[in-house]
C-alpha cells in the first residue's frame, strides 16, 4: 500500500503541476536568438506550412466582409452530432480544471483555451508568442499622454453568434460585469477606474494608475466580450453587487454568447467539453467543425491514447515521455520553453538572511549555480533565463545572455565578503513538483553546487501551505520558489523590485536598495512607449544579473503531443492552442 | 420479527455514526495547514482584499468554525449537502453525476471477483496441493500484491495500445454519444435505450479497469474461499456425506460451500465497500470520471462541502454493505436466526 500511496502522491503533484501548467513562450535557442533586447522572435516556432494564416489579428482591409459570411451549407447540422466525423473533429486530451465557463468567472488554464475560441478580446497577441499587441475586436486605440485613458475604436463587421453586432455597450457590459462579479479573474481589473461607451463603436477605459502592461492584460479572455442583450436575458447583470445578483452563470456553463469562431455545444463537468463551429462567424470559418476536450488527468494515459490514434492532441505530456514518442511516425511532439521561472531568494534583511543578505554572497550564489545541470534535470526544452523575466517575453534577454557558472569567481566573491571558509545555511523549499520541476531534486543539486564554493546547505523541504506562509511573509532567509506570470508582459516582473510584492518577500525595500534600481523601477512602472520600455527592461535585467536578492535557476519546458495527421498547431504562451487554426 | 428489530436497531445506530463522520471529516479537513483561499484563488486575486472577501462570503468561510459546522449539519438535516467550490454546483448533484460511473466499475469488478475468485478458490481447495492449486495460489498472491497503477499501465499498453483488442481509457469512444440518462450506468442505459453498439463499446471500455480494480478483490476472494473451504472439507459431516456415497459435486457445492460461505460473504461485502471508496488510482489512469476522481479533486482544493459529501457517502456505503452482509448471515446460517 505504501507504494500505492507514494505513487498517489506523485500523481497528485504531477496532476497539480499539469493542471496548473503555466504557458510557454516561443523559444529561442542560444544560437538562434538575436542578441539584442528585442523580443526573441519565434525562430523555432512551428511553421505549419499549410495552416490557415492566423485570423486573430485581422487587418481592417483583409477582414472578410459580413457578406462573405459562411453560407448556410457550412453550418453544422444538428443531426451530424452523434457520430463525430473523424476528419471534421479534433479530440484533445487535457486535464480539466474548469470551475465555471462564465468568462467573467473562469480563470483556469483550460478555460483560457476554450474561451480563446468562443469569446474575443479587443486586442490580442501574435499567433505564436506574446511579444507584441495586435488588434482584434478593436481596430485601433489611442493612449492619453498620462497613460491613464485608453480609447478603443471597434471594428464594424464583428458579430455575435446570434448575428447581433458587437458594439461598445457589449464591451462596457462585459468589463463591468467582470469587475462587479469580483471573481478570481477580476484581479486583472483591479486598476480599472471606469469604462464607458463614447460612441456606438468607441470604448473609453480609464485607469487609476498608469499601467503600461494593461494591453497585455486585456488579452486575457476574462476581458472577452459577451453579447450583453443575450446575457441580460439569462439574468446577467453588470451592476454593482453582481457577485450576489448575477444569475447568468448556469446558462453560460452550457451555452455561449460570444463572437469567436466556435460556440459551446456542451460541458459535461470533469468528462468533456465540446465546441462546435459558429455558423455565423464574421471571420474566416475554421476548418474543424467540432472540437472535443476530454478530461484525462494522467500523462501516461494521454500518451497511450495519442499513440493509439484516439486523440489528436495530448496537452499534458511530461519531458521524460518525449524520447519514446520521437520514434513513432504517427506522432509528432512540439517542444518549447515554458514561462515559469524557478528562482532562489536570498533575504536582504541581515537578521533573517544572515550571510545571504550580503550582496557579494548573493552574486557568489548566482555564479555558483550549475545552470546546465539544472536544465538537464528538468529535461525537454528547459532553459536558463538571463534574469527573472522568462525568455520569449517582450524585452526579455535571450538565453545566451544568461549567467554562466564560475566557481572561482564565486569563491573570490565569498572571500571578499569575509566568508573565505564558507558558511552553513538552511534552504527552504516546498516539497512538490510543478511543471515537471521537482523542488527536492533541484535542491539537492543546488546543495552540491554550493558545496563546491564552500557554502554548506541544509535542506528543509516542507508542505506547500506551510512553506507558502513563511515565503509570503518574508520570513525565509534562503529559499527556492517559482513565479508563473499573471499576464504575459515583463511589467509583471517589476514585482521583484524593491518594495514590490516579491521584493518585499526578500525584505528588499527602498531603504536597503540603491537609487539606480529604484529609478529604473519607477520609470518602468509608467513608461508606455515600447522602444523606451525595452531599453528600461534591458537596464533592469543588466542590474539584476549583478545585484539583488534573487537568482534565477531554470525556466520550465512545455511539450505537446500531436497526431501526425493534424495540421495548423501553433503554440501560444497565453492560450496554448488556437483551435480555429487546426485542420486535418 | 427478529430481523425487523435487528434492522431497526442497526439503522438507528448508524445515525450517530454518520454524524460523527461529518464531525471528523470537518475537523480533519480544517486541521490541514493550508487555506482554501490559497487552493482556489490565484496569486494576484489573493492579494486583492475585495476578491478574498467576496470568496469568503460566498462560501461561508467568514463565519467562525463552530458556526460553519452547525450550519452544515442544519442544512444536512434538510437534505442539503451544500455547494462545491470547485464545481460551483450542489454537492448532491455532483455525487449524482459521478457516483454511477464508480458503481458501474465497482459492480463489474466485484462480479469478476466473485465469479473468478470463488470458482478458483473452490477448485483450488478441492484439489489441494495439485498444480491447479499452486497456480491459483500464485495468481491470487499476484492479484493481492501487484500495484494497481503498474498493472493498469501494463494492461493498457499491451491490450489497448499494442494489440488494440479492447477499448482504452474513458467510458466511451469520443465518437460515441452516451445513451439517454436513466440510471447513469452506461451499460444499463444502453440496454434500456436498445443502443447495442453503445453497449458493446461501453463493455469494451469496462474490461481493463474492471480487471485492474478487481485484481486485488479476486485474489483476496480466491484465498479466503480456498482456506474457508479447506476448513469445512476437513469436518466430520463432510466425511459422513462422502460415506453416504454422495457425488463429489453434491458434497462440495451443497454441503461444504454453504458452510464455507460466511467468511466469503464477509470479505465480498468488505471488498465492495472498498471498491467504491478506493477507485482513485484506477479512475485516474483510465480517465474514469467517478467518485474517486471527485474526492481527489475535492481534497486537493480543500473543497470542504465536497469532502464532507464524499465522506458521508462512503460511510453510508460501508454501513449499507455491512447491513447486507449481516442479513446474508441470517440467510446462510440458521443458528443466527434463533440466537
Amino acid at each position: 500500500m505504501s507504494v500505492d500511496r507514494l505513487r498517489a502522491f506523485k500523481h497528485l503533484s504531477a496532476g497539480i503541476a499539469l493542471a496548473l501548467l503555466a504557458a510557454a513562450c516561443s523559444s529561442a535557442t542560444p544560437t538562434a536568438a538575436p542578441a539584442t533586447a528585442v523580443p526573441a522572435k519565434a525562430t523555432e516556432a512551428p511553421k505549419p506550412t499549410d495552416a490557415p494564416k492566423p485570423t486573430d489579428a485581422p487587418k481592417p482591409t483583409d477582414a472578410p466582409k459580413a457578406t462573405e459570411a459562411p453560407k448556410a451549407t457550412d453550418a453544422p447540422k444538428p443531426t451530424d452530432a452523434p457520430a463525430a466525423n473523424k476528419a471534421n473533429t479534433v479530440v484533445i486530451d487535457r486535464a480539466e480544471d474548469t470551475v465555471s465557463l462564465d468568462p467573467d468567472r473562469a480563470f483556469e488554464t483550460l478555460t483560457g483555451i476554450l474561451h480563446k475560441a468562443i469569446y474575443q478580446t479587443l486586442v490580442t497577441f501574435p499567433a505564436d508568442s506574446a511579444s507584441e499587441i495586435k488588434p482584434m475586436l478593436a481596430e485601433k486605440w489611442d493612449i492619453s499622454k498620462d497613460g491613464k485613458i485608453y480609447t478603443f475604436s471597434l471594428r464594424k463587421d464583428a458579430t455575435f453568434s446570434d448575428g447581433a453586432a458587437v458594439t461598445a455597450k457589449d464591451v462596457v457590459f462585459s468589463w463591468n460585469r467582470l469587475i462587479n462579479i469580483k471573481g478570481n479573474p477580476s484581479s486583472l481589473a483591479g486598476n480599472i477606474a471606469g469604462v464607458k461607451a463614447t460612441g456606438d463603436l468607441t470604448v473609453q477605459l480609464t485607469l487609476t494608475n498608469t499601467d503600461p502592461s494593461i494591453l497585455a492584460q486585456l488579452v486575457n479572455t476574462a476581458f472577452g466580450v459577451v453579447n450583453s442583450e443575450a446575457v441580460k436575458k439569462q439574468g446577467g447583470t453588470d451592476a454593482a453587487g453582481a457577485d450576489k445578483t448575477d444569475k447568468a452563470e448556469q446558462w453560460l456553463n452550457q451555452h455561449s454568447e460570444g463572437s469567436g469562431p466556435y460556440m459551446l455545444e456542451k460541458w459535461e463537468p470533469k468528462v468533456q467539453t465540446i465546441l462546435v463551429r459558429n455558423p455565423k462567424y464574421w471571420g474566416t470559418p475554421p476548418a474543424i467543425e467540432r472540437v472535443i476536450f476530454r478530461n484525462v488527468a494522467e500523462a501516461a494515459t494521454q500518451k497511450l491514447q495519442l499513440e493509439a490514434g484516439e486523440v489528436d492532441i495530448a496537452m499534458d505530456l511530461t519531458a521524460d515521455q518525449v524520447p519514446s514518442l520521437k520514434s513513432n511516425s504517427k506522432v509528432s511532439v512540439f517542444e518549447s520553453a515554458g514561462d515559469t521561472v524557478f528562482f532562489l531568494l536570498m533575504n536582504a534583511d541581515k537578521t533573517i538572511g544572515g550571510p545571504m543578505s550580503n550582496p557579494k554572497v548573493q552574486q557568489a550564489v548566482r555564479l555558483a549555480i550549475d545552470y546546465e545541470g539544472q536544465k538537464a534535470l528538468l529535461g525537454g526544452k528547459a532553459s536558463t533565463p538571463a534574469s527573472i523575466i522568462p525568455i520569449g517575453f517582450f524585452a526579455a534577454y535571450p538565453e545566451d545572455k544568461a549567467l554562466k557558472r564560475d566557481v572561482d569567481g564565486a569563491k573570490k566573491l565569498l572571500a571578499d565578503a569575509g566568508f573565505a571558509k564558507g558558511f552553513d545555511i538552511e534552504l527552504a523549499y516546498p516539497d512538490f513538483t510543478y511543471s515537471g520541476f521537482n523542488f527536492g531534486t533541484a535542491a539537492q543539486k543546488l546543495q552540491a553546487d554550493l558545496a563546491d564554493v564552500g557554502i554548506k546547505v541544509t535542506l528543509k523541504g516542507s508542505e506547500v501551505g506551510v512553506w507558502l506562509d513563511g515565503y509570503r511573509q518574508g520570513k525565509l532567509g534562503f529559499c527556492m520558489s517559482l513565479w508563473g506570470p499573471d499576464f504575459r508582459d515583463p511589467g509583471n516582473y517589476l514585482e521583484f523590485l524593491p518594495g514590490k510584492k516579491v521584493g518585499e518577500r526578500a525584505m528588499w525595500s527602498n531603504t536597503n536598495s540603491d537609487k539606480t534600481i529604484q529609478d529604473l523601477r519607477d520609470k518602468a512602472l509608467v513608461e508606455t512607449d515600447p522602444a523606451a520600455r525595452a531599453k528600461l527592461f534591458a537596464s533592469i535585467q543588466d542590474y539584476l544579473q549583478q545585484n539583488g536578492p534573487f537568482a534565477p535557476v531554470v525556466q520550465s519546458a512545455v511539450q505537446v503531443g500531436l497526431n501526425a495527421g493534424l495540421k495548423g498547431f501553433v503554440y501560444n504562451p497565453q492560450w496554448f492552442v488556437d483551435v480555429s487554426l487546426l485542420s486535418k | 420479527m427478529l430481523i425487523l428489530r435487528f434492522l431497526a436497531r442497526r439503522i438507528l445506530l448508524s445515525l450517530p455514526i454518520l454524524l460523527g463522520i461529518t464531525l471528523l471529516a470537518f475537523i480533519i479537513s480544517h486541521l490541514v495547514p493550508s487555506d482554501p483561499i490559497v487552493a482556489n484563488l490565484g496569486q494576484r486575486a489573493m492579494s486583492d482584499p475585495t476578491i478574498v472577501a467576496a470568496f469568503r462570503s460566498e462560501w461561508g468561510l467568514d463565519k467562525p468554525l463552530p458556526e460553519q459546522y452547525l450550519s452544515y449539519v442544519g442544512n444536512l438535516l434538510q437534505g442539503n449537502l451544500g455547494k462545491s467550490i470547485k464545481s460551483r454546483r450542489p454537492v448532491i448533484e455532483d455525487l449524482k453525476a459521478f457516483l454511477p460511473a464508480t458503481i458501474e466499475l465497482a459492480l463489474s469488478s466485484i462480479l469478476l471477483g466473485i465469479l473468478v475468485g470463488v470458482t478458483f478458490g473452490i477448485l483450488s481447495a478441492v484439489s489441494r496441493n495439485s498444480w491447479l492449486d499452486h497456480l491459483v495460489r500464485i495468481f491470487s498472491l499476484i492479484g493481492v500484491s501487484v500495484p494497481v497503477f503498474w498493472l493498469a499501465l501494463i494492461l493498457l499498453f499491451v491490450f489497448y495500445s499494442r494489440l488494440g483488442i479492447v477499448a482504452g481509457p474513458g467510458r466511451l469512444d469520443p465518437s460515441m454519444t452516451a445513451p439517454p440518462l436513466v440510471t447513469g450506468l452506461i451499460t444499463v442505459d444502453a440496454i434500456l435505450a436498445g443502443q447495442w453498439d453503445v453497449l458493446k463499446n461501453a463493455l469494451s471500455h469496462l474490461i481493463l479497469p474492471s480487471l485492474v480494480l478487481g485484481s486485488y478483490t479476486t485474489g483476496l476472494i480466491a484465498r479466503v474461499t480456498r482456506s474457508s473451504m479447506l476448513d469445512v472439507l476437513g469436518l466430520d459431516y463432510i466425511r459422513a456425506a462422502r460415506a453416504k456415497g454422495l457425488s463429489q459435486r453434491a458434497v462440495v457445492m451443497k454441503h461444504a460451500l454453504r458452510n464455507a460461505m460466511v467468511p466469503i460473504v464477509t470479505v465480498i461485502g468488505f471488498s465492495l465497500a472498498n471498491l467504491l471508496a478506493g477507485t482513485v488510482l484506477t479512475e485516474r489512469i483510465f480517465a474514469w470520471q467517478g467518485i474517486g476522481s471527485y474526492a481527489f479533486l475535492a481534497s486537493t482544493s480543500l473543497d470542504f462541502q465536497a469532502i464532507m459529501g464524499v465522506s458521508l457517502l462512503i460511510a453510508l456505503v460501508f454501513i449499507a454493505t455491512n447491513l447486507v452482509v449481516d442479513l446474508l448471515y441470517f440467510a446462510l446460517d440458521p443458528r443466527m436466526r434463533t440466537s
